[in-house]
């Protein structure tokens, strides 16, 4: 590793300051602060809360599934990212950004089996939106296309972006363990806002071209966003009026990127 | 017209404060950096003046220095650049420098 961290850490280079966060060792050394004394996710003592109203067990479950589906994808769009990386330093991060989407994934899935669901795979499968398994395919769709900017653009911008909204949401609603389990997803979750905002800002400050085929990529995703949006916030219990609010961390972000 | 020499604001500090950082609390860094950030505590929170919060993840920046416009943040729990700039409305906000 290159120059010491100095005492102030805004005082780092820029590019010391990257090296320093992508890296494997900033990623356990993070976790380990708020992932070290759980157990799937949530401390092992917590007491089980979750709903025994068989209607919202029902809607809990598949609010669930549809998490587990909006993982997978990222799961399986950050491992295929790492072929295409840019460079080394994108690799680590991503082989991070990896663990964390299988860590959700199972965290998930144990919380199903928690509430009672014998096959957390084939209930995802069945119950998981329309839009956000659509998207899902898109997404992969631009990986394997080795499309780095549009599939950097899709997964760490809006799928995380939107995550990270409706985690939150969700997270001052739930119950005690289902709150413990997104707030541990949530710190990860800020990680790859940040990579995929950053990444891309880097990119269109250099080649302002890629804004055109960006904005294209985002039309032809956008009605599977608001199709996402809406179906999260009728299975938490959002309010319709405060569906904007799940919006605004990714539409806050396009902005900033200037689309 | 007004002597630019007589319109200087001799009010304006021209020695930066100086504070001491304490655990907050902040988890999700590695722990020789925790000091220098902190969660929002929501509507009531009030920053002080070597805080701003990062517009992309939300978390509350801290200095040791009181910040000025121009200044330079890194935000390591969403691992953003940031530039302390002047707002509309006069307060210091932080903006993502890419």
């Amino acid at each position: 590793m290159g120059t010491p961290i100095p005492r102030e850490i805004h005082d780092l280079e820029h590019e010391r300051f990257l090296e320093e966060v992508h890296s494997f060792e900033f990623w356990f050394h993070s976790v380990e602060g708020y992932l070290s004394n759980t157990t799937y996710g949530h401390r092992a003592d917590q007491v089980d809360e979750s709903p025994t109203d068989p209607v919202e067990r029902q809607h809990l479950i598949t609010v669930l599934c549809n998490y587990c589906i909006g993982e997978t994808a990222a799961l399986e769009g950050a491992s295929g990212l790492i072929a295409i990386a840019p460079n080394q330093l994108t690799q680590v991060f991503l082989s991070t950004q990896v663990a964390d989407e299988g860590r959700h994934l199972e965290v998930l899935l144990h919380r199903m089996r928690e509430l009672g669901v014998a096959y957390p795979a084939q209930e995802t499968d069945r119950r998981a939106s329309r839009a956000l398994k659509q998207f899902r395919v898109e997404l992969l769709k631009l990986v394997e296309g080795r499309d780095w900017e549009a599939a950097i653009f899709a997964q760490n911008v809006i799928l995380e972006s939107l995550e990270f909204s409706v985690f939150r949401a969700h997270a001052e609603i739930a119950d005690p363990i289902t709150k413990q389990i997104l707030e541990g997803i949530i710190k990860d979750e800020r990680r790859h806002i940040g990579f995929g905002e950053n990444e891309l800002g880097r990119r269109l400050h250099g080649a302002p071209h890629i804004r055109t085929r960006l904005a294209r990529v985002r039309r032809e995703l956008d009605h599977l966003v608001l199709g996402m949006l809406e179906d999260s916030s009728r299975e938490i219990g959002v309010p319709a009026d405060r569906q904007a609010d799940l919006a605004r961390s990714y539409s806050q972000c396009v902005e900033r990127l200037g689309f | 017209m007004v002597d630019p020499l007589e319109d200087t604001d001799e009010s304006a500090p021209t020695q930066r404060r100086r504070f001491v950082l304490e655990e907050t609390g902040f988890d999700e860094v590695p722990a020789r950096y925790r000091k220098f950030y902190r969660k929002w505590r929501g509507a009531g929170d009030q920053l002080g003046p070597n805080e701003a919060v990062c517009p992309v993840c939300k978390v509350v920046i801290r200095s040791s220095r009181e910040l000025w416009p121009g200044d330079r943040l890194y935000c390591m729990p969403c691992m953003s650049r940031l530039v302390v700039v002047r707002g509309a409305d006069g307060t210091l906000e932080a903006r993502v420098s890419y």
